[in-house]
């Protein structure tokens, strides 16, 4: 599993990818910075964050909630709101960087493509189900498929990164 | 407590809370205890309130406004003659100190808990409770006792001199008050809180008195039965206020001496027993910096701040109120108890509004409430997660109090409980709480009614941005707790279910480095 959220932060856009690693361990990208995190959720609601730095482990309990297009985060006794920038969502379709994302919570219906295969920018590579409509996932991007994380059923959160298109070389 | 045999015999069936929110869940829970059974009303907005869930019966009134549904006498008359109540309690605010309102309970037929309409109007204006006050050697503040003209407002302002504080004689909550630091400033401002006043309560009446400051709100909490017993339940204070607002409660006072105590206490129980009040009460003071109180105005109810003094005595004052409105006297529960406050109890009220955004308030879907838990917290809460907050009423969503042996340490309980507490979804205070404990000048209790007014810093909180690793624990929160969202589509209520399952399962991965701590 892999989600994107790109967030705001003062004057820049911070794109921020979680993706599973096994078990309870995630790699979280925040901009160029990679974090290795823990990540648990409580019975109770929150989420239990293990930051480990050498021999020590950090734990904290998060806190967070979607509100329309924000998140609101509770951490270390702080509140903060953060947005996605104006005119897209904390998901979203293809931004043409190659990265198919779920643009809201929905079924996947159809898989068009299959790591491997040759793909051009408005061709769909995935059919969605939401809100009883169907919606038709492009590539945004002509390249080659680098890997599909989802299949035919699958429930898929908003901003999941379904597949990865590797755009092809701009003088190739 | 002495008080639980009572509940073998309960002396009311049924009691009506004539309220919502925290307070009614707060007196429904005081009411069990006691083998009584609550009946809650409630407005239309209000069907899944809180309050409604706590009560064992509940009786909707429609309406949303206030005025259509908790201040309506008939409709909680007739909600209370058709569930066969045979008191009511009235919590604070709406109807609680109304004498009207009272008495219409009395001819209903029923007891109600809390004081009799005559004290209630002797201590109701102002100026009739600053009269009572000094008929009682009740020390008030140096000002006017008479209607005045402006003419002679300025004259008597001139013999008190500056600074002085301008008050509507029939107001409340700040409006139509204003201090005067010139004595040329003085016409107008008599000129500007009449306009105000007029406007804000239809009446006119001003009156003037010496500005004390830098002063404390330091209050004494009563309770007196209907045979002429009243009791001191001591100190809270109350400094940390914003537009006459309470943001912080605790008790003890930490400049409070034994000897202040008595003296202050004595001054409430003779004041109360003037006016022959029964029931829970409190009489504010100013405490000035050489240790002179001053008389400011008897509030003739449950406050919102009874826990911190429920903590520090450990009395019930719901308990209480229930005994004494059954004609229970004082003496048979608290003669032989030793009620000198114990240790140091702090309230934090909880508010859906930003103090970042000028206090803007907020109302909506509150979808997440996660309460602290630990030794030494009580969180009165009157919302959950899922609640939709509405609109109409005021802004205070629980009361988060804790309890310890000194108040360094109740301060540190506080904050970290403070920060444990998570309301998300509408904007609330909790941050900015939070930095009002953590603050030096509150740890060193250098507290004064205009604190904040001197400190914008700390309603503004700081303004860095957030670092990555809360980026991505929001992503994270997300992606581990989808169940948190409150999507509430059936396909994420399916996968709450599934993760919930997958939690249990993964437990041995969460030992791990639990066991390693």
């Amino acid at each position: 599993m892999k989600v994107r959220k790109d967030i705001v932060r003062g004057d820049e856009t911070v794109p921020v990818i979680a993706e599973h690693v096994e078990g309870d361990r995630w790699r979280v990208r925040v901009g160029e910075n990679v974090l290795e995190l823990g990540a648990h959720a409580l019975p109770g609601g929150g989420v239990r964050l293990v930051q480990e730095n050498g021999d020590d482990r950090q734990v904290r309990t998060v806190h967070g909630v979607a509100a329309g297009q924000d998140l609101i985060v509770r951490l270390d006794g702080r509140t903060h709101k953060l947005s996605p920038p104006a005119g897209r969502g904390p998901g979203g379709s293809a931004g043409g960087d190659g990265m198919i994302l779920a643009p809201m919570t929905g079924t996947v219906l159809k898989v068009e493509c299959q790591p491997g295969d040759t793909v051009a920018a408005d061709q769909t590579l995935i059919v969605l189900s939401a809100m009883k409509m169907e919606h038709k996932l492009t590539a945004g991007v002509a390249g080659t498929v680098q890997s599909v994380d989802t299949e035919v059923g699958g429930t898929v959160e908003q901003g999941a990164i379904l597949v990865v298109v590797e755009p092809e070389a701009q003088n190739g | 407590m002495v008080l639980l045999p009572m509940a073998k015999n309960p002396p009311f069936r049924r009691v009506l809370i004539a309220n919502r929110g925290e307070i009614a869940v707060r007196v429904a829970r005081g009411l069990r205890e006691l083998g009584i059974e609550s009946i809650a009303v409630h407005s239309d907005c209000d069907a899944r309130c809180a309050h409604v869930l706590a009560a064992d019966h509940a009786v909707a009134l429609g309406g949303d406004v206030a005025a259509d549904s908790y201040l309506d006498f008939d409709k909680i008359l007739g909600a209370a003659k058709q569930t066969g109540a045979d008191a009511i309690h009235p919590g604070y605010g709406f109807l609680s100190e109304n004498a009207q309102f009272v008495r219409a309970v009395r001819d209903a037929g029923l007891t109600f808990l809390g004081p009799n309409p005559e004290a209630m109007d002797r201590l109701g204006s102002k100026k009739s409770a600053r009269e009572e006050a000094i008929a009682a050697g009740v020390p008030v503040i140096p000002g006017t006792e008479k209607d005045l003209s402006d003419e002679e407002l300025v004259k008597v302002g001139h013999e008190i001199g500056v600074p002085l504080m301008v008050k509507a004689s029939a107001g409340g909550g700040g409006r139509g008050m204003r201090r005067v630091d010139r004595l040329e400033d003085l016409p107008e401002a008599i000129a500007a809180g009449r306009r105000e006043a007029k406007a804000g309560f239809g009446d006119d009446r001003m009156i003037l008195e010496r500005a004390v400051t830098p002063a404390r709100h330091i209050e004494i909490q009563v309770i007196g039965d209907l045979h002429g017993q009243v009791y001191s339940l001591h100190e809270r204070e109350c400094s940390v206020q914003r537009r006459h607002q309470k943001v912080l409660e605790e008790a003890p006072s930490a400049v409070v001496d034994p000897d202040l105590r008595q003296r202050m206490g004595d001054a409430a129980v003779a004041l109360c027993q003037r006016v022959g009040y029964d029931n829970a009460g409190t009489c504010e003071f100013l405490l000035d910096d050489d240790g002179n109180f001053y008389f400011l105005e008897v509030n003739t109810r449950l406050q919102v701040e009874h826990p911190v003094t429920e903590l520090v005595t450990g009395v019930d004052l719901v308990h209480l109120q229930v005994h004494v409105a059954a004609g229970g006297k004082l003496d048979d529960l608290l003669a032989d108890r030793d009620l000198t406050p114990r240790g140091h109890s702090i309230e934090a009220r909880i508010c859906a509004e930003s103090p970042e955004q000028g206090y803007l308030p907020a109302a909506g879907l509150l979808r997440l409430a996660h309460e602290a838990k630990g030794p030494g917290i009580r969180v009165d809460t009157g919302v959950y997660t899922g609640w939709e907050v509405p609109v109409h009423y005021d802004s205070m969503l629980a009361k988060l109090i804790v309890w310890a042996p000194t108040r360094e340490m109740a301060c540190t309980r506080l904050s970290q409980a403070l920060a444990d507490t998570a309301y998300l979804g509408i904007p609330t205070n909790i941050d900015f709480l939070r930095r009002i404990v953590d603050d030096p000048a509150f740890r060193n209790f250098e507290l004064s009614i205009d604190m904040l007014d001197h400190r914008p810093e700390l309603a503004a909180g700081p303004s860095d941005p957030p670092d990555d690793l809360t980026l991505a624990a929001a992503v994270l929160a997300q992606a581990v707790a989808p169940q948190a969202t409150g999507g509430g589509s059936a396909a994420s209520a399916g996968r709450a279910a599934a993760q919930s399952t997958a939690i249990w399962q993964d437990l041995n991965g969460f030992r791990s480095f639990g066991g390693r701590r």
